[in-house]
C-alpha cells in the first residue's frame, strides 16, 4: 500500500482489530529511555504529574512530621529556630504549589481528554514541557533544603522580611524562583485544558452536557490565567529588588511594603479556590456515580462554579486585615467574603439532595466525599468566623487559622483528592485498590485528621501563634500539643496506609473493567487503562450521562485518518464537528526547552546576565521545537 | 501512587528505572553538598562562642592568628550572608554610625576609604571593636558578645574591601548614600586619575 492510498484511509474503512493495531501504530510512545523523555502522550505525563505530585505530598507530610515532634513538649531542642523556619516555609510552599495545584492539574491533564471523548490534550507538548518545569521547580526547592539554603521566609514571603534586608543569602531567591517555575508549568497546564474542553468536545457534548468535573476544571484554568499572573509579576519583582537593587518593595525610595501582600493574595486567594474547585468537581462524579444518579441541580452547580470563581477574585484583602487598612475597604472584603458562602452552600445543598433522592452505595471513594462534606463544613464555618474583622484581629497570624486552612485545605481538596484516586485508580491502572484497606485509610486519616487539627482551634483561642519554633513550659499549651502530635501518627498511619495500598495494588490489584463503577461519564467508554488513542472512534454524546442512555451501545463518529495522529475539533457551544485537526507527535524539544530555562532561571538567582546569555539556548531550543515538519495541515 | 514503578515491574522499564536512578542521584548529590556545606549556626556552642575571645595579636596590636575555632567553622564571619547582615545590623544598632557615618567617616576615620589604620584583618577589627583604640575608639567587649563583635567586623571589613565579596549583605530599605558593600568600595583607593585618592586619615595612632 503506498503513502498516497495511507492518507486516504479512515477508520471507517478498517475492522476493529486492524483499527486497534493501526491507531496503536501511530500513538503509541515508543519504548525506551528516548521514548519516555520525547513522549507527548497526555495520559503518561498525566500519570507522571499526579506520581510527583503525591511524592512531594508525602514529603511534606514528612516534614509536618518533624514539626510535630518539636512542638510535642516545651522548650524542645530537637529542631534549631533556623531549620524550623526553612521546615514550615517549605512545608507550606510545598503542599501549595508543589503539591495541592499541581496534583489537581494532573488529574485534569489524565482525565478531561477522556472525559470530553477525544484523543489528546490540546498543545501535547506544551504539556510535557510543563511537566518538566514543575519537576525542575520541585528539585530546586527540595534540594535547596537538603543545602540548607531553603526558603524560611514563610510561604507568602512577605516583605521586607524577604526582602534584600533581612533575608540574607540566596534563600528568598530560590522561593521565588521556584515560583516561577511552578506557574509558567500551571499557566501551561490552563491553557491546554481551556482549550481541549472549547474546541475537543465530542459530537453532541454541549455546554449543558459537560461532566461537572469538566466544569470545575475549565473555572479553575480561568482562575489559574486570571490569578497566577499577579504572583510571577510580585516574586519577579522581589528578585529584581534582592539581585538588581530595583525598589517596588522599599519604601525610603518610593516603593511598597503593602504592594506585595496585595499582589501576593490576589493570588493566593484564588489559589484556594484553584485547589478547591477541582475537588467540587470530582465530589459531583464521584456523587453521581455512587447514588446511581445524575447530581441534583446541574444548572445551579455549574452557575454555583462560576459564581465562586467570579467571587475568588475579590477576597483577597480579607488576609490582610491586621495591615492597617481603611475601615471601608475591610467591610467590603467582609461582605465578599460572606457571599462566597451562598454558592459553597449551594452546593453542599444539591449533593445533600442528590444523596437524599438517590440510593448510596458506600464504597470507599463515596467514604471520602462524606468525610470532605462534614469537614469541609467546618472549615467553612471558622471560614466565616475569620471572614470578620474584629474576630480575625483577635486570632491572626494564631494556631485557630492554623487549623481553619488545613480544614478548608485537607478537608476540601485531599478528602476529594484521596476519594478520586480510589475511584480512577482502575482507570490509571487497570487495577482496583483494595476496599478493606481503603476503609481503613478513610477511617485512620478522618479520625486522626481531626483529632489534629480541632484541638488547634483552641490553641488559637489560648493565644499561641504560628510559626514559633518552641514555647515555655508556663503556657497552656503543652497538654493540647502533646495531643497533636500523638494524632499526627494516627493520621500519618493513614497515609502510609494509603502508600501501601496504591504501590500494592498497583501491582497486583485485581484487574479492573472498563467500567468497575457502573459510571456514566466517556472516560469509562474505554479500556483500563485507556489504550494510546483513547478511542477507537469518537463518541457521540447525546445527554449529560452519555453512558447511562444505552449501556450496550455508544453511538460513535468516524472519519479520522489513522496514519498521523488526528482528532476532532468542534464548536465552542454546541459542539458540532467543525475540523480533523492533526495532533503534534512526540519530540525531545520540550525537555531541551525545559532544561534550558531551568539553567537561566537558576542561573540568574546568581546573575542578571544570566538573562541574556541563558535566553540563547532557550531560544535554540523553542527554534527546534517549532520548527517546520514539511506536513501539510489537512483540514476539512 | 506508585503507579510509575507499577510499569516498570510490569514490563522492567529501563527509561523509568535510569530516570528514577538520576534523579535519585540528584537529590542524594544535594544530600552530600548539604552536609559539606556549612550551616547556619544560630546558637553556637558555649566553649565555641568563647573560644573566639582567644585570638593573639601582634605587639604593636595590628594583625595576628585568629583562634582555632575560627577556621574550624569555616571563616564563617567574612564569607557568610547571615553572619554579614547581622553585622550590619549590629552597626546601626550600636551606634558606630554616630562616629562613621554610613562607612565614609566623620568623627571617625572611613572605611571607604580603604585606608586601614591597623590593617585589614579580622583579628585587628575584632581587636579595636572589643578593647577600643586611641583617639576616641571605645571599646565594646561588655556592651556586645564575642559573637557579635565578630559579626559586626566582617561587616566593617566588607565595607572598606577592595575587591567584591561573593557573599555581601544585601541593601537596606533605606536611602542609599553610597556605593554598595558588595561592589568592593575601597577599589577608588587604586584609582589612577590624574589627582588619585587623597583620603584624610585622621591622626595616626
Amino acid at each position: 500500500m503506498t503513502r498516497e492510498d495511507d492518507s486516504e484511509l479512515r477508520d471507517t474503512a478498517l475492522e476493529a482489530t486492524e483499527l486497534d493495531r493501526r491507531l496503536t501504530a501511530t500513538w503509541a510512545t515508543p519504548p525506551g529511555l528516548w521514548g519516555a523523555l520525547s513522549t507527548v502522550d497526555h495520559k503518561i505525563i498525566g500519570r507522571r504529574y499526579i506520581t510527583t505530585a503525591v511524592v512531594f505530598l508525602a514529603l511534606g507530610g514528612l516534614l509536618s512530621l518533624l514539626m510535630r515532634l518539636q512542638l510535642a513538649q516545651p522548650e524542645a531542642r530537637f529542631i534549631g529556630p533556623d531549620r524550623y523556619n526553612q521546615i514550615f516555609s517549605i512545608h507550606g510552599t510545598n503542599m501549595m504549589f508543589l503539591f495541592a495545584v499541581p496534583v489537581m492539574q494532573a488529574m485534569a491533564v489524565y482525565l478531561v481528554p477522556l472525559m470530553v471523548g477525544t484523543r489528546s490534550i490540546a498543545f501535547p507538548r506544551l504539556n510535557a514541557f510543563s511537566y518538566w518545569m514543575y519537576l525542575a521547580g520541585g528539585l530546586l526547592l527540595w534540594i535547596a533544603f537538603m543545602l540548607d539554603a531553603g526558603p524560611d521566609v514563610g510561604w507568602f514571603a512577605y516583605v521586607p522580611l524577604s526582602g534584600p534586608e533581612y533575608a540574607a543569602g540566596k534563600r528568598a531567591d530560590i522561593w521565588a524562583q521556584m515560583i516561577t517555575f511552578t506557574e509558567v508549568s500551571a499557566l501551561a497546564v490552563a491553557v491546554e485544558i481551556v482549550v481541549t474542553v472549547f474546541k475537543q468536545r465530542a459530537p453532541g457534548m454541549s455546554l449543558d452536557r459537560i461532566p461537572l468535573f469538566v466544569w470545575s476544571m475549565l473555572v479553575t484554568s480561568f482562575l489559574v490565567i486570571l490569578a497566577m499572573p499577579a504572583i510571577m509579576i510580585a516574586s519577579t519583582a522581589l528578585i529584581l529588588d534582592r539581585l538588581v537593587e530595583t525598589h517596588f518593595f522599599n519604601p525610603a525610595e518610593g516603593g511598597d511594603v503593602l504592594l506585595w501582600q496585595h499582589l501576593f493574595w490576589f493570588f493566593g486567594h484564588p489559589e484556594v479556590y484553584i485547589i478547591f474547585l477541582p475537588a467540587v468537581g470530582m465530589v459531583s462524579t464521584i456523587v453521581a456515580t455512587f447514588t446511581r444518579r445524575p447530581v441534583f441541580g446541574y444548572l445551579g452547580m455549574v452557575m454555583a462554579l462560576i459564581s465562586t470563581g467570579v467571587l475568588a477574585l475579590g477576597l483577597w484583602v480579607h488576609h490582610m486585615f491586621v495591615a492597617g487598612l481603611p475601615r471601608l475597604g475591610e467591610s467590603f472584603f467582609t461582605a465578599s467574603s460572606m457571599a462566597i458562602a451562598i454558592p459553597a452552600g449551594l452546593q453542599i445543598f444539591c449533593w445533600l439532595a442528590t444523596i437524599w433522592a438517590g440510593r448510596p452505595i458506600f464504597k470507599t471513594p463515596f467514604l471520602f466525599v462524606i468525610g470532605f462534606m462534614v469537614i469541609f463544613v467546618i472549615g467553612g464555618l471558622t471560614g466565616v468566623m475569620v471572614a470578620s474583622v474584629p474576630f480575625d484581629t483577635q486570632v491572626h497570624d494564631t494556631y485557630f487559622v492554623v487549623a481553619h486552612f488545613h480544614y478548608v485545605l485537607v478537608g476540601g481538596a485531599v478528602f476529594p483528592l484521596l476519594g478520586a484516586i480510589y475511584y480512577w485508580f482502575p482507570k490509571f491502572t487497570g487495577r482496583m485498590m483494595s476496599e478493606t484497606l481503603g476503609r481503613w485509610v478513610f477511617g485512620l486519616i478522618f479520625a486522626g485528621f481531626n483529632l489534629t487539627f480541632f484541638p488547634m482551634h483552641i490553641l488559637g483561642l489560648r493565644g499561641m501563634p504560628r510559626r514559633i519554633y518552641t514555647y515555655q513550659p508556663e503556657m497552656p499549651w503543652s497538654g493540647l500539643n502533646m495531643l497533636i502530635s500523638l494524632s499526627a501518627i494516627i493520621l500519618a498511619v493513614g497515609f502510609l496506609l494509603f502508600f501501601i495500598d496504591a504501590i500494592r495494588s498497583g501491582r497486583s490489584g485485581a484487574p479492573a473493567p472498563s467500567n468497575p463503577w457502573g459510571a456514566s461519564t466517556l472516560e469509562w467508554a474505554t479500556s483500563s487503562p485507556p489504550p494510546p488513542y483513547n478511542f477507537a472512534r469518537t463518541p457521540v454524546v447525546g445527554s449529560l450521562e452519555p453512558l447511562s442512555d444505552n449501556p450496550d451501545m455508544l453511538p460513535v463518529a468516524a472519519g479520522l485518518r489513522v496514519d498521523c495522529r488526528e482528532l476532532l475539533v468542534t464548536s465552542v457551544v454546541e459542539a458540532i464537528p467543525e475540523a480533523r485537526e492533526p495532533s503534534s507527535g512526540d519530540s525531545i524539544w520540550p525537555l531541551w526547552a525545559a532544561l534550558a530555562t531551568t539553567a537561566t532561571l537558576i542561573w540568574s538567582i546568581f546573575t542578571p546576565w544570566a538573562v541574556v546569555w541563558g535566553s540563547i539556548p532557550v531560544a535554540i531550543a523553542l527554534i527546534g521545537w517549532f520548527w517546520p515538519k514539511g506536513t501539510s495541515e489537512d483540514d476539512s | 501512587m506508585g503507579t510509575e514503578s507499577v510499569t516498570e515491574k510490569a514490563n522492567v522499564n529501563p527509561a523509568s528505572a535510569l530516570m528514577v536512578a538520576g534523579l535519585l542521584l540528584l537529590i542524594s548529590s544535594g544530600g552530600v553538598f548539604g552536609w559539606l556545606r556549612q550551616a547556619r549556626e544560630l546558637r553556637l556552642d558555649p566553649p565555641g562562642v568563647s573560644d573566639l575571645d582567644r585570638f593573639r595579636l601582634m605587639q604593636n596590636g595590628i594583625s595576628g592568628t585568629p583562634p582555632e575555632s575560627y577556621f574550624a567553622l569555616g571563616k564563617v564571619y567574612e564569607s557568610d550572608a547571615y553572619n554579614l547582615s547581622q553585622g550590619k545590623r549590629l552597626y546601626s544598632w550600636f551606634g558606630c554610625a554616630a562616629c562613621h557615618a554610613d562607612g565614609r567617616g566623620g568623627i571617625g576615620p572611613s572605611f571607604l576609604d580603604g585606608w586601614w589604620l591597623y590593617g585589614p584583618e579580622m583579628v585587628s577589627i575584632v581587636a579595636s571593636i572589643r578593647d577600643g583604640r586611641p583617639h576616641g575608639m571605645p571599646a565594646f567587649r561588655d556592651k556586645m558578645t564575642i559573637e557579635q563583635i565578630w559579626q559586626l567586623a566582617g561587616y566593617v571589613q566588607t565595607i572598606g574591601s577592595y575587591t567584591p565579596k561573593v557573599a555581601a549583605p544585601s541593601r537596606n530599605d533605606d536611602k542609599h548614600t553610597r556605593p554598595a558593600e558588595n561592589r568592593g568600595p575601597a577599589k577608588i583607593l587604586f584609582d589612577e586619575g590624574p589627582a588619585g585618592v587623597h583620603a584624610d586619615q585622621g591622626p595616626s595612632p
